[in-house]
This record gives structure tokens, sequence and C-alpha cells, in this order.
């Protein structure tokens, strides 16, 4: 055992300075899946979660609480979901969208939606109320109340895209269902590691789990740097 | 015709345990062009509350608000920012946008979609006046309490609103920052086109400004008169003792055909008043009235005299308070320091304490 990790940790090492391709494929795919789920999941939960955030209104507890319950929705009910949606016989099988980078773009932005509507709604909230008040009773409209806001709570919003990248980015329950693993085509980080490892690859799942890890880190330290800069 | 009119306010806080809290209690009162009028009360007393109401921050559970004789209590939101701006509010606790201190003092402005050439000079013009020129390019979060509500104070100036509604503004400010602020509510002043509702626990920063003051006490308009009534003829004992009435007795009265004086019984004690009720009365007297004396006077135009006990001396600074006994009365007069350690006043020592008939008011 010991052996294998040993052999699996040089032959990752060997993989990554060589610039293997399907390292690469992998890498590029996985963030371009995940960074377009996000992207979308940015421009549709942004204005809806800083909105939500703004007003008050009547079940906005129970919307909240709805919210918080996707916010932690279990990938790998949701590739069922959208694999239901999506197979030959399902409603929307005509598309042919199974196992296409499409299918999993699909299914992560359902992933990310409430997570970049929770934050910045929450972000928004977090705003101080006597501020609020301050910029109404200047005469602001209430889209420029809006305005004002976002930019105020700006760094807690990034934030929240960059954790729902992050969720996405490693992510397997979904993107394994709807995206069927395969070589060159719909195969992440994840969906990778995991083959790998039980054909007994180690030194691939090793040095994609390093690559993956490594984008994680990256991601955490800016969303640390973003929260303890001043402005 | 009265500018603003607030017309049997009342505002009710349900908590979520179904308690209700009356912060308002059918308030009314209206205030005319150009006028000053000052909302004085303890903290609580719903001021913020009533200031918010006017401001359009609020919405009042019972009652209306008139601007010019129209009903603004329920606007649509597109009408209520178009009366909003009629109105400044500014409160106890400054807050800021986070942005230069130009930009904010420019922010108004620019939400009125101003043209920017005309927003540099006003805003050039407005930063001097408030002293904050240096500071132009400073972030407004990273100045200090007294500097942070000069900003705000020029934020709400440079949009020349109809109607400034100032939010106990000194509460929080070093004397210096009290000085400036309140040169620039004189300016205002000025200015007979502008309308000035003020806040403030101070009975003297309302005398300073006010051409009539209402003071509130637990949601309730008690008394709206003009500062120098309320000081010499408060309605009630709270009012007295807010304005600063410390020696507040039960008594009664009755005319004197001797003196031409009311006389008050309060318990053994015979109180001479030109006040003309009659009655059950509580007899009102400031610390400041009773001047303190090591003999009892003789030839004097005090007409009321008694002998107490020294209780206790609080030394203020630049003045004392003496807690003077009687029989079962505790007096408190309030004189210089200089006069005390002339007096060589010490706890437990005799004195005679004076007041005249004139500086005692009857409730």
């Amino acid at each position: 055992m010991a052996d294998e990790l040993l052999e699996g940790i040089i032959k990752a090492f060997i993989l990554i300075f060589t610039f293997d391709p399907e390292i690469w494929d992998i890498m590029f795919l996985s963030i371009r899946v995940s960074g377009t789920a996000t992207f979308l999941a940015s421009l549709i939960g942004l204005p809806l979660g800083s909105y939500l955030g703004l007003r008050k209104f009547r079940g906005k507890k129970a919307l909240t609480n709805l919210l918080n319950t996707f916010m932690g929705f279990p990938p790998v009910v949701m590739g069922l979901i959208i694999f239901l949606l999506l197979s030959r016989s399902g409603p929307l099988g005509e598309l042919g969208l199974l196992y296409t980078t499409t299918a999993m773009i699909i299914a992560q932005l359902f992933l990310a939606i409430p997570i970049v509507i929770g934050t910045s709604k929450a972000a928004i909230e977090s705003v101080d109320p006597a501020l609020k008040e301050t910029i109404l009773s200047l005469g602001s409209k209430e889209y420029q109340l809006w305005w004002e806001l976002t930019k105020e709570s700006k760094k807690s919003i990034i934030a929240g895209v960059i954790v729902a990248f992050g969720q996405a980015i490693s992510e397997v329950g979904a993107v394994i269902i709807v995206g069927g693993n395969i070589r060159w085509h719909t195969r992440t980080f994840t969906t990778a590691i995991v083959l790998q490892t039980r054909m007994g690859e180690f030194g691939m799942a090793i040095a994609l789990g390093l690559v993956l890890i490594i984008i994680t880190f990256i991601l955490n330290y800016t969303l640390t740097h973003l929260q303890t800069k001043k402005d | 015709m009265s500018l603003i009119e607030i017309q049997n306010v009342s505002k009710t806080f349900v908590r979520s345990n179904e308690l209700e809290n009356t912060v308002l209690d059918e308030v009314s009162f209206s205030v005319k062009k150009g006028e000053c009028f000052a909302i004085i009360g303890p903290n609580g007393s719903g001021k913020t509350t009533l200031l918010r109401i006017l401001g359009l921050l609020e919405r009042p559970s019972k009652g209306n608000i008139l601007y010019k004789e129209r009903n603004i209590t329920n606007l649509s939101k597109k009408e209520i920012v178009a009366y909003r701006q009629k109105f400044s509010f500014v409160r106890q606790k400054p807050v800021v946008l986070n942005a230069s201190v130009a930009n904010n003092i420019a922010y108004g402005l620019k939400i009125r979609e101003m043209e920017k050439s005309q927003i540099i000079s006003k805003v050039k013009e407005i930063i001097e006046l408030v002293g904050l020129k240096n500071k132009a390019n400073t972030n407004a979060r990273s100045l200090s309490g007294g500097e942070m509500q000069r900003v705000v104070i020029a934020m709400n100036f440079i949009l020349s609103p109809e109607i400034y509604l100032l939010d106990e503004i000194s509460a929080n400010l070093d004397p210096k920052n009290v000085v400036l602020l309140e040169n620039f509510i004189t300016k205002i002043k000025q200015d007979k086109t502008k309308t000035i509702i003020i806040s403030t626990h101070n009975p003297l920063e309302a005398i300073k400004f006010a051409d009539r003051i209402g003071v509130l006490n637990e949601g309730k308009l008690i008394q709206i008169d003009t500062p120098e009534k309320i000081f010499t003829y408060p309605k009630d004992e709270f009012t007295a003792q807010f304005v600063g009435y410390e020696n507040i007795f039960n008594g009664f009265a009755k005319f004197d055909q001797k003196t031409g004086l009311n006389h008050v019984k309060v318990d053994d004690l015979i109180v001479y008043t030109s006040d003309q009720k009659e009655g059950h009365v509580k007899v009102c007297i400031r610390p400041e009235s009773i001047v303190i004396a090591k003999n009892a006077p003789d030839n004097t135009s005090f007409c009321n005299s008694f002998k107490g006990k020294i209780e206790n001396i609080r030394d203020l600074g630049n003045i004392c308070h003496i807690f003077i006994k009687t029989k079962d009365k505790k007096f408190l007069s309030s004189i210089t320091k200089e006069s005390s350690i002339n007096l060589n006043l010490k706890p437990e020592s005799e004195v005679y304490f004076n007041f005249k008939a004139t500086d005692v008011k009857c409730l």
C-alpha cells in the first residue's frame, strides 16, 4: 500500500510536469462547466437575491427557509432530477442533452443558483439599516438604493459567487449522473478521480486531486483576502 | 397656513410575542414655514420615531401627516420619493457612504441627476463651509464622529431641503463639534424659508434655537408652547422636572389677604407664591432660585425663608448641589462653587435658604 502511494505520487508529478494532455483537458472542461454554471447562476441569482434582500413582504421567512434548504441540496439528487428530465423518455428527452456538458452545466446551475441568491440576499440584509434610511432620506429612488446597497455589500456578494464556484467544481454526484463521465467529453476532476481510483490508477487520481486542491486553495485564498482586505 | 401638520399620530410596534409597544400616542402639532420647532423629552419618549414618521421613513399606525394641507400619510412609492426630497433627516449617529467625503456630499445631487460641473462647484463651496476642505478625498468612514456628522449635515445642506429633521444631532459630539453644529443650525435658521424640527433631550439646546417647544413623554405630547412659557409655566410635574424644577412638593394654596399673595401649605411649611392658582397644587422651585445664607435674612425681598440642615453637598465643578433637609422635606439648591466656599458649607451645618415668591410656580 505504501509502495502504491509513493508510486502514485511520483507518477502524479510526472503527469503534471509533462503537461499530460488528458489532465489539461479535464481541467479545462471542469473549469468551463463549473465556470459557466456559476456565471449563469450569478446572472440570475444576484439581481434576484439582492432584490429579495431589499424588500419586505409576506412569506419572506418561508422563502428564506426554502432557500436555505436548497443551498444544501444534495448534488446527487439534483443529478437524478436532471437525468430524469433529460433522459430519452423524459419530458425534455427530445433535446438530446443527456451526457453532454450542457446537461452538466444545467445541473450545476441549479445547485449554484440558491447559493448565489441566498448569499447575496444575506449580504444586502446585513447592511446597516441606518445606512438604508440615510440613502432613502437623501431622496434616492428604489433602484438607486438597490445599487448603493449592492456596492456596499459587494465583498460578501463576490464571496458568495466564489463559494458557489467552489461547490460546483468539487461536486461529483450531479455531473457523474448527467455527464456520464465520458473520456475527452464529459470527464471532470471529480468524476475522473472516482474512475481512476476504482481502476487502481492512483497516479492519475492523485495528480487530478492535487490540481483540484490547488484550484480550491486559490479560491479560498482569494476569499480570505477579499474578506480581510480594507477598502 | 401650516407647512406640516401631524394629526393624532400613533405608532404601535407589535413584537413577535404579540406584545404591543405604543411608542407614540395621539400626537398632534403643526409647524409653520420658517419655524424652528423642538421636540424635547427623555430617551425612549418617542422623539426619533416621530421624526422618522415626519421624514416618511416610517408609517404611523394611526393618524395623518399633512404637507401644505395635503395628506401624505399613505403615498405611493413614486410619490413618496418626491416628498422625501423635501425633507432632510439627520440622525443622532451619523452614517455615511463608503466613499470619499466629496463623493458623500455630492451623492444627493448625483441621484437628482444634476450636471457634473455644477455638482463639483457646489460641493467645493459646502465642503469649505463645514471645514472639511483638506479631507475632501478621505474616505468618510475613517473620520471621527464629529467630522462624520458634519459630512452628513453637508450631504443634506447641499440639497437645500425645505424641512430639516435633526434628531439629537449633537448628542454624541465633543464641545468643539457641538459649537460648529450649532453655528450651522443658526445659519439654516437665518434662511427664513427653511423649517427646522429638532429633537433633543437637552432643554437648553431647545431654548437656543426653538421658536416653539413640544414636550414628549412616553409617546404623549404634553405641552406645546414657546420656550419662555414652557420654562416658566410647565404644565405638569414631568415637564417641570424635565426643564429643571427639582423641588416639587404637593400643597394646598389659598389667597392671603394680608400679603396679597397666595400661600401654599406644604406640610408644616408655608410657601408664598405669586401664582394665582388655588386649591391642591404642585409647588415647583428651581434649584438656582434657592439662595443659601448663614444667618436669617432681615429685611429682604425673599418672601420665603426657611431653616434647614445640609444633608449632602455634590460638587459639580463650577456649581455645587446642596441638599437641605427641613423637618420632613428635602430641598435642592444649586449655587456657585465660589459661594459654597465663601459660606463654608459643610454637611450637617445649619443654614437658611430663601427664595422669591415669583420663583415659586404652582401647577
